[in-house]
């Protein structure tokens, strides 16, 4: 009977996973992201466009290392960088800065349907929604054309 | 032709008596008929999981984000509960349905990164699949567990860079420590000691003190682990201190010699010396403890010798260990097959540094000392087998 634990413990990883990530919904808030698509390319992995975010913009810290933020809504709807700091504090999405621009791993790629990526590609206003826990863990819902 | 019409004719043609023939007949119904599955049945198997498969791929975009992880969920239990009753039955190899089951979750935990985003730098794929493959090693003991451990143990470690902490790599260590100290056969032992030596090189980007001489660090660190391990797999592992010790003094000497890299400067002369000190202190315990590794402390050497631009004195460390090995061992009847490789790949590589701007002359050499040697090496297997010996 011990060997039913195998699927058990693997199954249970596998809700820990998805249960982490599916309380960013369900215990955060939803921001907007403006986005622009840069340097796309098409790795083994699939298809995703590479992302960067030309509202997430630090005039404080300009040093190319690990920085902590928060957003919060500005008031045509995009989001836009709340606090940043060199220390972790609670609730910060963990990210990094390199030449004023500030980006997170979860933000930096967004997995696209096979044969969506050049057409979001070539389209350069993008917008990205996102859900953001109260302890800084990001959930990426959806990349779409931006209509302004 | 069955055995019935076997039986017959050799009846007819006088080999064997009816009382023979009939207890054959009796003793051959008495056994179990194998079962096969008709082939018409496995084709159409086969025919009707590709239709499954590709009916899923071709509408992959359409389903649920949650529902393409728990179909892989699915597959998983489903590979698991095969191997389950195909242990209990006896029929079929359980083992390769674990196997796939236990990829089946790696790809669960794949699918699940690429529908929701995860970012790729994350390290949780292969530690998952390092844990669960390291566990069903422990409850199976098989070697092919510990082939998957190894792979994505090592891809753990890649995983670590560039942003590494101290805790994650504790870990690691701890993790990978108890996996070399609570295995027995040789492949574990030797793929956990790997890892180790291995996590080693992470000290690269932990450590703020830039050092160029962290492998031989680790290797001076891993002689320690002799202490706590029992004499047969002192025996075991043996070699794989002997081959990292020659591969380092190879590599500092290419390195050094060939390359223009500084990898050494003024402020690193106390830890050259301490160094030096450190494989003083592992000669004279190896000396008295577990003689036949003795030879490790030579790269202690390295990290003084290292100041000294022309690699003349690692090239010359390098030659006379290589050659004092290969008397030894020869003087003591024990294997000389890895001494006569390290000095090989010496020989080649002090060849390459001092005669590199000389090459196109001395390419000519170089074949015929290959051709020397390829002799000298067959006239000596010649011999070996004359006078009988093992190999």
């Amino acid at each position: 009977m011990k060997t039913w634990l195998f699927p058990i413990v693997q199954t249970a990883v596998v809700v820990i996973l998805l249960m982490s990530y599916y309380a960013a919904s369900w215990f955060g808030e939803q921001y907007i992201l403006r986005a622009e698509p840069f340097d796309p390319f098409d790795p083994f992995y699939g298809e995703y466009v590479l992302l960067q975010y030309p509202d997430l913009k630090s005039n404080s810290i300009t040093d190319d290392s690990s920085v902590y933020f928060t957003l919060k809504e500005a008031d045509d709807g995009y989001a836009v960088i709340d606090r940043i700091e060199n220390e972790p504090f609670f609730g910060a999405i963990e990210g990094s800065i390199y030449g004023g621009s500030v980006t997170a791993p979860q933000l930096e790629q967004f997995y696209v349907e096979q044969g969506q990526g050049p057409l979001l590609e070539s389209a350069r206003d993008l917008q990205v929604t996102i859900d953001v826990s109260s302890w800084g863990t990001i959930r990426p819902i959806n990349l779409q054309e931006r209509s302004e | 032709m069955n055995t019935d019409q076997k039986l017959r004719q050799w009846q007819e043609a006088g080999l064997m008596d009816s009382e023979t023939a009939e207890r054959i007949l009796a003793f051959e119904k008495r056994q179990p008929t194998p079962r096969k599955l008709p082939l018409l049945l496995i084709v159409g198997l086969i025919f009707f999981s590709l239709a499954v498969f590709s009916f899923i791929a071709a509408n992959w975009q359409a389903i649920p984000d949650l529902a393409k992880v728990l179909l892989m969920l699915g597959l998983m239990w489903l590979f698991y509960s095969i191997a389950h009753f195909s242990q209990k039955k006896a029929v079929g190899h359980p083992l390769l349905f674990r196997v796939i089951g236990l990829a089946m979750f790696g790809a669960t935990l794949l699918t699940a990164a690429q529908t929701f985003h995860f970012p790729l730098a994350n390290s949780l794929l292969p530690w998952a699949m390092f844990l669960a493959s390291l566990a069903h090693y422990f409850y199976w003991r098989n070697l092919i567990y510990s082939v998957i451990a190894f792979l994505f143990g090592g891809a753990v470690l890649i995983s670590f860079l560039p942003d590494i902490g101290w805790t994650e790599w504790g870990i690691f260590v701890i993790i990978t420590a108890a996996w070399f100290y609570f295995s027995k056969s040789f492949a574990p032992v030797a793929f956990s000691w790997i890892l180790l030596f291995a996590s080693g090189f992470m000290l690269w980007g932990l450590v703020d003190y830039d050092s160029s001489l962290w492998p031989i660090w680790t290797l001076f660190a891993l002689v320690l682990l002799l202490l706590i391990v029992p004499e047969n797999k002192q025996r075991t592992i043996r070699p794989l201190y002997l081959i990292a010790a020659g591969m380092l003094l190879v590599v500092y000497l290419a390195v050094r010699g060939q390359t223009f890299i500084s990898i050494i400067d003024e402020s690193h002369m106390a830890e050259a010396i301490a160094l030096a000190f450190a494989g003083i202190g592992i000669f004279a315990l190896s000396f008295f403890k577990f003689r036949s590794i003795t030879w490790v402390a030579v790269p202690g050497a390295i990290g003084l010798l290292l100041y000294e631009e022309t690699a003349i004195g690692l090239a010359v460390v390098a030659e006379l260990a290589g050659l004092a090995y290969l008397i030894l061992a020869q003087r003591q009847n024990e294997p000389l097959g890895l001494g006569f490789v390290y000095f090989i790949i010496v020989q080649f590589v002090i060849y390459i540094i001092y005669a590199w701007e000389r090459l196109d002359m001395s390419l000519f050499f170089l074949i015929g000392a290959l051709l020397l040697f390829l002799l000298s090496a067959m006239a000596w297997w010649i011999n070996r087998r004359k006078e009988g010996a093992k190999l």
